[in-house]
């Protein structure tokens, strides 16, 4: 349910940045950052996309994630790890004293739309 | 062509919450937003701070269910202004379901507006309503594994309250694990236990709420996405 509002979500997102661009083009890729520890699943994710996209202007678009991984940042040993899930002490040290850093993002990164020199070939003299 | 967006997903609905944050704030109203599991104590510990403020501070509450109208029944039976949203099938509130909610409610003299979301640990975390702050309410009988377990509702709230701590001789709930999980998660979040039944506890998170009402109109502390 809730990747079928985000995927929802998106969609919206895609027109509106059409439009922002004056674009009228088939969209044929959407690309997405979705951070690791967003709690979002990517899978259901696809899975929505897809069953949302018929008849709206992603319809046949193929869908790029992006799956950022968070850091852990120690306070111990002062080291920053890249971490694709939750940890309770740094992968380094193993200390506790840690906190966790960004991994939480929900981004639309870029839309790829056939524009107008796709659809017709430059013309030749 | 490639349009280069890099904005967020949710955008649609973080201005909506703005929205909602901004018609708060300018009525002088704190809104806070009351997550957890299905059956973990939410109403009760909402009755709760309702059965302790009295009439000191006036409160207004908006329930969000999938469906029925059970908890804002419950809410008005205190005598407290209640609005029910069913979201008929979603599984949290989104901000334009509280916008609606906010122009049917009406917000004059009200301190406090309490938005009890759908039962869920997963969803609700990433839809921001325009509340100004974010509880989260875990009860023991639920497992002091889940802050490790759904971390980016425990990361997003600035308060996280153990409820129906009066079980807790009869489950194994590690208390001190499930702190210090908290505080490796978020470490700013204040942690409170209560007994909501009993009344155990229930002072504290009234006061925490008491010192954010009265730091300021304009300065409630904010929620939303971190």
């Amino acid at each position: 349910m809730h990747e079928l509002a985000i995927a929802e979500a998106v969609i919206e997102q895609v027109q509106r940045e059409l439009h922002r661009a004056g674009q009228r083009g088939r969209v044929h890729r959407v690309e997405l950052s979705i951070g690791r520890l967003s709690g979002v699943n990517c899978d259901s994710l696809r899975f929505a996309f897809d069953l949302l996209a018929p008849g709206t202007i992603v319809e046949g678009a193929t869908l790029h994630i992006n799956q950022p991984t968070a850091t852990c940042v120690c306070r111990a040993c002062g080291k920053r790890t890249p971490i694709e899930e939750l940890v309770v002490s740094c992968p380094a040290c193993n200390s506790e004293q840690i906190s966790i850093e960004g991994g939480r993002d929900l981004l639309l990164q870029s839309v790829d739309v056939e524009g107008p020199c796709e659809s017709s070939p430059p013309r030749k003299f | 062509m490639r349009i280069v967006a890099a904005k967020k997903i949710l955008k649609a609905n973080d201005q909506v919450a703005a929205k909602n944050r901004d018609l708060l704030s300018g009525a002088g109203v704190c809104c806070v937003n009351v997550l957890g599991s299905p059956g973990s104590g939410k109403t009760t510990f909402i009755e709760a701070l309702l059965k302790h403020f009295g009439g000191r501070i006036r409160a207004a509450v908006i329930e969000g269910d999938i469906a029925g109208t059970i908890d804002a029944e419950r809410i008005e039976a205190l005598g407290v202004p209640a609005l029910q949203i069913n979201t008929e099938g979603a599984c949290h509130l989104d901000a334009p379901m509280v916008a609606a909610a906010l122009r049917e409610l009406d917000l004059n003299g009200v301190q406090l507006l309490f938005i009890e979301n759908v039962g869920n640990l997963v969803c609700p975390a990433s839809f921001d309503l325009g509340e100004h702050l974010r509880i989260v309410v875990l009860s023991v009988s639920e497992g002091d594994d889940k802050a490790v377990k759904y971390p980016a509702v425990f990361q997003s709230a600035q308060a996280v309250c153990i409820t129906k701590t009066d079980l807790s001789p009869y489950i194994d709930f590690n208390l001190s694990r499930i702190m210090a999980d908290v505080r490796r998660l978020n470490p700013g979040a204040s942690c409170f236990q209560v007994a909501a039944l009993r009344g155990e506890g229930v002072p504290a998170v009234a006061e925490w709420l008491a010192e954010h009402l009265h730091t300021g109109r304009s300065d409630f502390g904010h929620s939303g996405q971190k």
